[in-house]
């Protein structure tokens, strides 16, 4: 629906509400949705009841081993930088929010730093259980408060995206809750594969950071120096471009595809689900196995007539193989496809139902306002004890997230390494992390941050070599 | 229909122009009230959802009679430069007036593009071309070759092809500069170029102006420091107070001093969005952040003081305990009555904003149940509020489906307090715009009803 000023873009701001703008609410939006039960890794497994303040003591222990021997604080400030030492305005001016490590959740916002040494000090001496990222902002944002209200504002910020399994618990099958496996972790690898190749090849970006969130989603970091001075509405735009999920619980069919021909970008998206359809979504979450589960299938076709015959044989014949009953839905679809008006959205109905189920939910109003704070990469999440790690896009389905490093497990690597290595002369000593399973990790990072700085560097020497010709 | 660039460009100027004026003692309020009267016609066809058609006529009309502005074409039969000059001077006038908040700026910003978009519509090819050509908008085109190259990917998009059975003109633009046609994704995008064919030009032409406009508001609000001309500024002030860009508040309770427990005596006269919400509230416990910014703006509308509100809370999220509930929950609740953080005091959010703001995702509840429910669950819900007359039900499914959503919740309104007379015509209200809007003209209509009765006695 748009009005004539084109509301879905620019839209009517109301003056009286201005939620969006507030800063202060938007860490409830995205913390909010680790709204159920989960197993706190503070407070150790649900059903001991560990003494209290010995199991904190361990944990906040362990953080503070994470953060004085692995976290990688030269290349991490170099990223947020964009450059290498000394620290400048990105740096600087650069929005931090540390969540302090206990139960209550205390948040300490707008932080800056001047230096590498200052951001490293301040981590070992808080041990945050989360560290956020926010934007750079026209002053520094500790001096907040000797600053006039207008004087802070956001000028420049990485475009980011969230992929919460959350959006997906409406037919996940396998899981539920917190809980993730192989099984459901596919669905969000083919959104990854999607929304990368979007953000490449339509957009044009090049640097994207995908980091694992530490426990059932990602967040992608789009790094380019143009995807980072986009205006609010500018990525407004961006995500409206990539959301084709729409509608929430009181909505079953979310993906209405108007015209016959589809957009380039969801072709792509469709010959990728294509691969992954027959696995992911009939084998492995079984969406058509049961009749709670085929009916939101149903509720997606537009044609009374289709939806009752496919319900009608697959109740009489409900063992049938999932993959069978696609094609019987497939067959259905072909055949009214001859016969009724509806034939144009019968036809795109097959590629519409595709889509609902694996092209990537995400949560818009992540990627809208710059000032959102997001997780930042390498810190842990509070409830796994695991660590945000970048993630591979080539490598996605393969990625393993109950694998991924731990606090705890990182603990043990290194001390069992220490105890048991004998340092050879002339051998050069290793990082920390290369003791440790961390070690790739770490290493992709630097390689991923090492490639922006190049890029930086050549920028501004071709710019100074511009300056200096005339 | 020209913008004179030089004059946009050098504040100065503009500001001695209006002291010139005001020297030669000019009706200044037929000027001034000419083009308000323009953006308040405008604003108020857009907020009642006119179609674009719609906005056209009722602009042109409100246009007509106040500030006319005809066409090149039609010089012989108008006084086109005198009609010109009075657009220009209420122009600048009001670019003044209203640069100095963003706020004001914001809106400014907004209904001059909408009224520069009526107008660049209203022109014919040539003068359009005309005017391109003078403000040097100018994009990169397309040769044949290189659209052969996209030819399938174009096709995709729907790019028009001419009567030669090639593609029309194609421009090759930096995505940033069509977020609508993006936001719609109803551009081709390649490696952070779109291909805009020639038929959505209005689109970058809207862009470049909207920039441009832009950045001069920007200037205007930085010399406005400097001006301290004493007869300028009551003049400028009176203008601002005539129309400061706020829709109209009105007065939300008509509850006197409403508790927690109040809430659920006014069930019946919430509209269908917020019994969706309490409903959800009583059956799980719980409601998500936005449903719960949704309903507690809604209450604070109601009247609920913020310690009233936390009471209802609190015992509406029976399974928290206090601790949890002190951390994760009363803070937000504080902070939508403006006595946290930023102390904003936020106002109930109108139709508009739940229609069309933070659509929910899956699993979520809150907007407008007559935009987010689908047709059969829309019927459901009905019938499960008590509407059972078939004819009935369809009217609002179709008005809901045709996207008249407010008219449907109207209607609704409508349906559930008895006010079709024997004939099912309704008797005339107005479209409803605010939930509280809704409450508090179900309570009055109870109330009213009460004292009729009353007298029958």
């Amino acid at each position: 629906m748009a009005n004539f000023l084109g509301e879905s873009y620019m839209d009517i701001d109301d003056p009286e509400v201005h939620e969006d703008n507030d800063v202060d609410m938007i860490i409830e939006s995205s913390s909010n949705k680790e709204d159920d039960k989960e197993r706190n890794f503070w407070k150790g497994s649900t059903n001991a009841k560990p003494d209290k303040f010995e199991i904190e003591e361990g944990s906040l222990e362990l953080l503070r081993v994470f953060y004085k021997r692995f976290f990688p604080y030269k290349t991490y400030c170099y990223w947020l930088n964009y450059s290498i030492d000394p620290m400048d305005k990105p740096f600087q001016n650069r929005e931090f929010n540390f969540v302090k490590p206990g139960d209550d959740e205390v948040y300490m916002r707008y932080l800056s730093f001047d230096t590498i040494e200052e951001f490293k000090n301040e981590v070992l001496r808080v041990c945050p259980k989360k560290i956020d990222i926010g934007a750079v902002f026209t002053a520094k944002p500790k001096e907040k408060k000797s600053l006039k209200l207008s004087a802070l504002k956001p000028v420049e910020k990485e475009l980011i995206f969230d992929i919460d399994m959350n959006d997906y618990d409406e037919f996940r099958t396998c899981c539920s809750g917190a809980t993730i496996c192989e099984k459901c972790w596919q669905l969000i690898a083919v959104a990854i594969k999607i929304l990368d190749s979007a953000l490449r090849e339509d957009f044009g970006f090049k640097y994207l950071l995908w980091v694992y969130s530490g426990r059932r989603g990602v967040h992608c970091w789009v790094c380019d120096e143009r995807a980072r001075k986009l205006s609010d509405d500018e990525r407004k735009s961006i995500a409206s471009y990539l959301g084709v999920i729409k509608g929430g619980a009181q909505q079953n069919k979310k993906v209405h595809l108007y015209k016959n021909s589809l957009h380039p970008s969801l072709t792509r998206a469709h010959k990728i689900i294509e691969e992954y359809f027959e696995r992911v979504i009939l084998e492995d979450q079984e969406v058509l196995k049961d009749e709670r589960e085929w009916t939101k299938v149903l509720e997606c076709i537009p044609d009374d007539g289709v939806r009752r015959r496919l319900d009608d044989d697959w109740r009489k014949n409900s063992s049938r193989h999932s993959t069978e009953k696609w094609d019987n839905l497939l067959a259905e679809l072909e055949s009214s496809t001859k016969m009724t008006k509806k034939a144009d959205s019968l036809r795109v109905c097959k590629i519409e139902i595709m889509l609902q189920y694996l092209y990537p939910r995400l949560d818009e109003a992540v990627s809208t306002k710059m000032i959102h704070l997001l997780k930042s990469p390498f810190c842990v999440h509070p409830s796994t004890g695991r660590v945000c790690v970048p993630i591979i896009p080539e490598e996605c389905e393969n990625f393993n997230p109950m694998v991924v490093p731990t606090i705890s497990s990182l603990y043990n690597e290194i001390n069992d390494y220490d105890r048991s290595h004998v340092k050879n002369d002339g051998e050069r000593s290793l990082h920390d992390y290369e003791k440790t399973s961390l070690s790739p990790y770490i290493k992709y990072f630097d390689k991923f941050v090492q490639s922006i700085l190049k890029e930086t560097l050549a920028k501004n020497k071709a710019a100074m070599q511009m300056s200096m010709e005339f | 229909m020209k913008l004179r660039d030089t004059m946009e460009r050098n504040i100065r100027i503009f500001l001695i122009f209006i002291v010139c004026l005001l020297l030669k003692k000019l009706p200044l309020t037929n000027l001034k009230a000419s083009l308000l009267i323009d953006y308040k016609a405008l604003e108020g066809a857009i907020l009642r959802n006119k179609s674009e058609d719609d906005v056209k006529k009722y602009l042109e009309e409100t246009s007509n009679k106040w500030l006319p502005l005809h066409s090149n074409e039609s010089s012989k039969a108008y006084l086109v430069q005198e009609e010109r000059r009075k657009d220009h001077i209420s122009h600048f006038i009001l670019r003044l007036a209203y640069s100095r908040t963003e706020e004001l700026r914001n809106w400014f910003l907004k209904y001059e593009c909408a009224l520069f978009k009526l107008r660049f519509l209203r022109e014919n090819p040539t003068e359009k071309q005309a005017f391109l050509n003078d403000e040097n908008m100018r994009w990169k085109s397309l040769n044949q070759a290189e659209k052969k190259l996209m030819k399938e990917e174009l096709n995709a998009c729907s790019i028009p092809i001419t009567t030669d059975g090639e593609f029309c003109d194609l421009f090759e633009i930096d995505f940033e500069k069509v977020p609508d046609l993006v936001a719609r994704r109803a551009v081709y995008l390649k490696e952070g170029k779109a291909y805009v064919p020639v038929t959505q030009q209005l689109s970058l032409v809207m862009y470049e102006f909207r920039q441009r406009l832009a950045k001069a508001l920007e200037l205007a609000s930085k010399s406005f420091i400097t001006l301290r001309n004493e007869r300028i500024m009551p003049m400028l002030d009176e203008i601002i107070k005539q129309y400061d860009g706020r829709t109209q508040t009105s007065n939300y309770s008509v509850i006197n001093n409403p508790i927690a427990d109040n809430v659920h005596q006014l069930v019946d006269h919430f509209p269908l969005c917020m019994q969706h919400l309490y409903q959800n509230l009583c059956e799980n416990h719980h409601l998500k952040h936005y449903a719960r910014i949704q309903f507690n703006l809604f209450l604070k509308g109601i009247g609920l003081t913020v310690e009233e509100s936390l009471a209802f809370w609190k015992k509406s999220f029976s399974k928290v305990d206090e601790d949890k509930f002190q951390r994760d929950y009363a803070y937000n609740i504080r902070h939508n009555y403006g006595v946290e953080g930023k102390r904003q005091d936020y106002k109930p959010l109108n139709c508009m904003s739940l229609i069309t703001k933070h659509r929910p995702n899956s699993g979520e509840i809150h907007g407008c149940p007559f935009r987010e429910f689908s047709q059969p669950n829309l019927k459901a819900k009905l019938v499960q509020m008590g509407v059972r007359n078939d004819e009935h039900i369809r009217e609002i499914l179709n008005l809901a489906e045709e996207e008249h959503y407010q008219v449907a919740c109207t209607k609704y309104f409508e349906i559930t307090k008895g006010l079709l007379d024997k004939n099912n015509d309704s008797i005339i209200i107005e479209t409803i715009e605010h939930p509280n809007e809704y409450l508090n003209a179900s309570v009055l209509l109870e109330k009213n009803r009460k004292k009729m009765s009353n007298k029958d006695k």
